[in-house]
């Protein structure tokens, strides 16, 4: 889902927003922290967060319909 | 004419590759090398685009000195594996064999390039074979493959167009003159005046519904890919062939991922009994063949209530595991790691549910032996045609190589007498933008996608696709009057969904035409399989305004 950005750590370098290819980013400004305009629409393939080039500044979270399901209590 | 509300580019070159993939780029490198101009147009950025975005870990190849100097046997063995035998449906010898025969210049080329080809100094092979059958797949370190690939091309002089979708192709005296594109970002439309065209524009998953309803972009591949080169060849008289005969991917359920041959483990049911007869541990060549045999028999486990199936991969060796682990990153499959470490979820001790995923139609377009289509100027490579890594990088090479030489003595070309061509596409896309009120692209698409699954899903016959396609029909009717696009992004989809009810109305004209069952085309009206359509392929093409359907052998 949506890649979550911290202000903090961004510099606005904007390598996120040129490399996703589903352009969940569209209409950010160069510069200034990237809009998550299409959170909605981001596959999780890490492109951004991987290009990211500050330590932090960008993760994906993964929505709830998409929560990865495992069986619990198997470990034993 | 248009209300000139989008701004025109005119751009010339000699070869414009469709679509910055693997088969795009390697076309682009070919081309280069061999002195001809060249973009590339890609919708989204080529260092992450495509089904190899986040990297790749097979590569389908033969190597004599590991596979032995009879390449017709390897051939043979390859074709038994169901994988290879599904996705070559459509696919003639010569091409496969051209493949073959090319295929180890490619691994040594990548691995000259930087993408490391080999394993600890060692050819590695494993994944998608039988337990005891030829191993056919070269594991390799995907990982940065996009930029590599990306860098070789702009060293090598090619111009790469990010945010630039072709929608439509140009032809006038026969030929190819060009294709017309917008730019996903800024308010304009792109012209390419081109020699020759290369389509390496990916396959279709955004036809059927996706795993998680209502969440468009929950599909394995991304948003992007909608067969956009078969749609334009078709609309351009071309021929495209097979998109009655579906296939469908295995992986984690909900959250949908390729790489499900990377998972080392057993597909078990819930009293940890393996659902396939392939392997009873762990196996790092093999995995569990199960899903590229009989994938629905993971949906058969819900409908029986037996399930839910689950990859086990409990048992692992530390060594498989760390090797496991590996080759996930380079697979593309980071993220599957990360969210699983941050809920505590260990593969060596919890089994991960899988499922099935939602269908996508094989529909190729037709290509020979040097990547030529049945338009001339107008090649194709990559998953439009010959899928999978190895295939990709291959033809994409041969096509850019085959349009080099082509360019060279092609005539030289009048985009005159495409201007009226040019103004009809013009409209289209600016009528999307001036609208303001009406439906949007996830209304059509979401419209397209129900029909597609409840009349050319799972059950086909005489009757529910004659009802579904008098539906598409309507919803197209509504479309094309309707549609309405925000901004340049929203745009790109409306086009792209454009793109897949083409597509959708070959699905359904073809599986009305193949009179049996086969695969995943189920037909409860003709239960059986014909073997006179062994070794046969349904080809469409438009002439004129009509679909014509033929039969051919394809060998």
């Amino acid at each position: 889902m949506p890649p979550i950005i911290d202000p903090t750590k961004c510099t606005g370098c904007g390598v996120c927003v040129d490399v996703c290819s589903e352009d969940v980013f569209f209409g950010s400004e160069k510069g200034k922290v990237p809009v998550i305009t299409y959170p909605e629409f981001c596959v999780h393939f890490n492109c951004c967060a991987s290009e990211c080039p500050e330590e932090g500044a960008i993760k994906l979270r993964l929505p709830l319909p998409q929560m990865i399901l495992y069986k619990k209590g198997a470990d034993t | 004419m248009g209300n000139g509300i989008l701004m025109e580019e005119l751009i010339e070159t000699d070869v414009l590759c469709v679509g910055g993939g693997i088969a795009g780029l390697m076309a682009a490198i070919r081309a280069r090398e061999l002195g001809a101009k060249v973009i590339v147009a890609e919708k989204g950025n080529t260092l992450h685009s495509g089904r190899g975005r986040a990297g790749n870990d097979h590569f389908w190849c033969y190597i004599p000195e590991v596979h032995g100097a009879d390449m017709e046997l390897f051939l043979k063995e390859c074709l038994k594996g169901p994988k290879l035998r599904l996705m070559q449906a459509g696919t003639s010898m010569k091409v496969l064999r051209a493949f073959l025969e090319n295929s180890f210049d490619i691994v040594k080329l990548w691995d000259r390039w930087g993408i490391s080809m080999k394993y600890q100094g060692r050819w590695e092979f494993a994944g998608h074979s039988f337990p005891g059958d030829v191993l056919t797949h070269l594991k390799y370190a995907g990982l940065k493959q996009k930029r590599i690939l990306t860098e070789k091309a702009l060293e090598k002089g090619a111009e790469i167009m990010n945010r630039v979708m072709i929608y439509d192709l140009l032809r006038a005296d026969g030929g190819i003159v060009g294709a017309i594109g917008i730019h996903t970002r800024e308010k304009k439309v792109v012209v390419f005046q081109a020699k020759a065209v290369i389509l390496g524009t990916g396959f279709v998953d955004r036809l059927y519904p996706p795993p998680v309803s209502g969440w468009l972009a929950s599909v394995a591949g991304g948003l992007t890919l909608t067969g956009d080169g078969r749609a334009m060849i078709y609309r351009a008289g071309g021929d495209v062939v097979g998109p009655e005969i579906p296939r469908r991917h295995v992986g984690p359920r909900y959250f949908s991922r390729y790489g499900q041959a990377t998972w080392v483990g057993v597909l078990r049911d819930p009293q940890d009994k393996p659902i396939g007869p392939y392997v009873t541990k762990p196996d790092r060549i093999y995995g569990d063949m199960t899903p590229e045999v009989r994938g629905t028999l993971l949906e058969d486990y819900m409908k029986s209530g037996q399930g839910p199936v689950y990859m086990d991969c409990r048992g692992i060796s530390n060594e498989d595991y760390e090797y496991m682990m590996y080759w996930m990153v380079h697979e593309g499959n980071s993220s599957l790691l990360e969210f699983m470490k941050e809920e505590g979820i260990d593969i060596r001790r919890h089994p991960v549910e899988f499922q099935i995923y939602n269908m996508l139609p094989e529909g190729k377009i037709w290509i020979n032996e040097r990547a030529e289509t049945s338009v001339e100027g107008l090649y194709a490579a990559g998953d439009e045609s010959m899928g999978g890594i190895g295939p990709s990088a291959t033809y994409g090479w041969i096509a850019g190589e085959n349009a080099a030489t082509y360019v060279k003595d092609a005539p030289s070309l009048d985009l005159k007498k495409a201007r009226e061509k040019i103004e009809e596409k013009k409209v289209l896309a600016e009528k999307m933008r001036t609208r303001e009120i009406g439906p949007d692209w996830k209304e059509a698409n979401i419209a397209l996608q129900q029909i597609m699954q409840d009349y050319a899903g799972s059950v086909r016959s005489e009757t529910l696709l004659t009802a579904g396609l008098s539906y598409l029909q309507m919803l197209r009717d509504k479309a094309d009057a309707t549609l309405m696009a925000r901004n340049q992004w929203e745009l790109t989809r409306c086009l792209e969904t454009r793109n897949l009810l083409d597509i959708g109305e070959l699905v359904f004209i073809a599986a009305q035409e193949r009179r049996e069952s086969r695969g995943l085309h189920n037909r409860p009206d003709y239960p059986f399989t014909d073997p006179m359509l062994d070794g046969k392929g349904l080809f469409i093409r438009k002439v004129g305004e009509q679909p014509v359907l033929e039969w051919k052998a394809i060998n």
